[in-house]
């Protein structure tokens, strides 16, 4: 999963830079502006509207949904909060919980396949001790937080439908993020899982949980979308890659080359099963910018 | 471009063709290049009648002017013509793209594309994607077989062809730091094609064997264009192809029954989306093109 994500970041990059080797001027747009209009000398926008610069801009609520899962989703319910000392350059934190505090569990069409289909052998007894309870062995993200700079490289405006307008920016932020996960709990005695059937121990196992913190990046990009000068939407996309065993199942003992095989089965479920995972989601929030007064550059 | 909040920053985004319409605001407050003009004009008189000296009578042209009771105060809009106009021309489309919703097979292709825009925001087209050789298998198909002893039917695709329509609702412009101006767009895009897939065998890859084959598919997507020159943008695009698959089937016949091609898929097709992110260039052709009006 790793390589499929950055093999498409490196091919965005690629494209980006072939682009901008390629634009025959760069900054064709506002030197035309500059150079030939009326407006020849002037800056490339007067009296702009700076919906951040010296104003709180609270989001509340956010509401998200993770990408990609394998074999749980999260919806998250948050807020966040920022605070900007230029028009393009901010502090913010952000915290959301999933699933409303795990009150539910989303089950990806991948889970519920196992729950009807796996099957327990003596193979893979410790890995799953019971189809049926394949589900309360899964990860489950309980919540985030966190902190971060956000960049807003790019003021301007849009038109839907030549009827209605809105002031947009697009931000860029990188940080820091705490996420606690509810995983299933370590097995460190590989005869618990070891009869020809599944004991009461083993099953219990399989319910057995764990909650640990995982810290990881956090970088993100969004569309804010301002529909008067307190009130707006944010569209955003966070991503947030940290080790996780979303299955509770063995998987350690991999090869040389850190893929599957090798030594497999090690015989113990604990952080050695962890995974790289490209944690990703996406959010929509309302914003509410405060003061409600705007101010509005020369 | 006037992101004030004055009167002319209101409602001041007019993305029509030519630019003698009201393409976009550039004033400053709405008013730039108003008032003194107008104000000349109508209260200059007849400069070659001034230098003539003949004041007192004036000629036949000017006794058939409408006499002015006051002084005129026209505002005169300084507007930028659409950026890039699209109608009438041809646009190439190369891209990469790779899948969002399949965490077993990543089916990355490479695309092309041609649209055809009849007017600046609608324009009919057909794109072509490449699969084979460049898609990869992840190992949660094989995690999963191994821990959980349960196999996970896949597809395998060879390549797409799709009709296509596109419209843009949405136009917009970005400056960045007060320096540079972007264009960009949003679009919907959605048609009708075929695409060729196969299922992968993994329940009983010994004996099964499958070959490629015809299905009909639709997709649907949103996407976003940044223009970097008036014939050169880069892009990104959220699509879903959308088809039915025929799956490898689950269970694996006793005897000679295992041989007969009928027993290797399920009996009934599965609705597959395969929801794709493009990134890539627009390349617009010609390269140049002309206003209806002057600027």
């Amino acid at each position: 999963m790793m390589s499929q994500i950055t093999k498409s970041l490196l091919v965005a990059a690629l494209a980006a830079s072939v682009a901008w080797v390629a634009a025959p001027t760069s900054r064709a747009s506002a030197q035309e502006i500059q150079i030939t209009g009326p407006l020849a000398g002037a800056p490339a926008v007067r009296r702009l509207r700076q919906h951040r610069v010296g104003r709180v801009q609270l989001v509340v609520p956010t509401v998200g949904y993770t990408l990609q899962d394998e074999f749980s989703r999260s919806l998250m319910v948050g807020l966040g909060a920022h605070v900007h000392f230029t028009d393009f350059l901010g502090i913010g934190v952000w915290g959301a919980m999933a699933n409303f505090a795990g009150a539910f569990q989303i089950d990806t069409d991948l889970t519920t396949q196992v729950i009807t289909n796996g099957q327990t052998t003596d193979r893979n007894r410790l890995s799953m001790p019971s189809n049926e309870g394949f589900g309360d062995q899964i990860a489950q993200l309980l919540g985030l937080a966190s902190v971060h700079l956000i960049f807003a490289p790019l003021r301007g405006k849009l038109a839907l439908f030549q009827g209605a307008f809105a002031d947009t920016d697009f931000w860029i932020l990188a940080g820091f993020a705490a996420a606690f996960v509810e995983e299933r709990a370590d097995v460190t005695d590989a005869s618990v899982c070891a009869g020809a059937t599944s004991s009461a121990a083993c099953l219990d196992s399989q319910t057995a949980r764990n909650v640990r913190f995982a810290p990881a990046p956090m970088i993100g990009v969004g569309l804010n979308l301002y529909f008067n000068e307190f009130l707006g939407m944010s569209i955003q996309w966070r991503a947030f890659p940290f080790d996780m065993n979303p299955s509770g199942t063995d998987e350690s003992g991999q090869g040389a080359d850190g893929g599957p095989g090798g030594g497999f089965p090690d015989g113990q479920i604990n952080a050695e099963d962890q995974r790289f995972y490209f944690h990703h989601m996406i959010n929509l929030g309302l914003i509410i910018n405060l003061p409600p007064e705007i101010q509005v550059s020369d | 471009m006037d992101f004030g909040s004055g009167e002319g920053g209101d409602a001041d985004m007019d993305f029509s063709e030519g630019g003698g319409d009201s393409d976009m605001d550039f004033s400053e407050g709405g008013d730039e290049g108003g008032g003194d003009e107008g104000g000349d004009a109508g209260g200059g008189g007849d400069v070659i009648g001034d230098l003539a000296g003949n004041e007192a009578q004036p000629d036949a042209a000017d006794r058939d002017r409408p006499e002015r009771s006051g002084e005129a105060r026209e505002e005169i809009f300084a507007v930028q013509q659409i950026y890039a106009l699209r109608i009438n021309r041809v646009e190439l489309i190369p891209s990469y793209s790779t899948t969002l919703n399949d965490p077993f097979v990543s089916h990355s292709a490479i695309s092309l594309g041609l649209n055809y825009w009849w007017t600046n925001v609608l324009a009919i087209g057909v794109n072509f994607l490449w699969y084979e050789g460049l898609e990869s298998e992840s190992d949660l198909s094989f995690f999963i077989r191994r821990s959980t002893r349960l196999a996970v039917p896949v597809s395998a695709y060879q390549f797409g062809a799709h009709l296509n329509f596109t419209y843009v609702p949405i136009y917009g412009k970005f400056s960045m730091f007060n320096e540079f101006i972007f264009q960009w767009d949003s679009y919907i895009v959605g048609g009708v094609g075929i695409m060729r897939t196969r299922p992968v065998p993994v329940v009983d890859p010994e004996v099964r064997n499958f070959d490629y084959d015809i299905r009909v598919a639709f997709n649907l997507g949103i996407g976003i264009r940044v223009f970097v020159s008036r014939w050169l943008a880069v892009f990104g695009e959220i699509r879903n192809y959308m088809y039915l698959e025929q799956l490898e089937a689950l269970d694996v016949a006793l005897g000679d029954d295992r041989l007969l091609q009928e027993t290797w898929t399920q009996d009934n097709p599965a609705f597959t989306s395969n929801v794709s992110v493009h990134l890539g260039l627009t390349i617009f052709l010609p390269f140049d093109f002309d206003y209806r009006l002057p600027r």
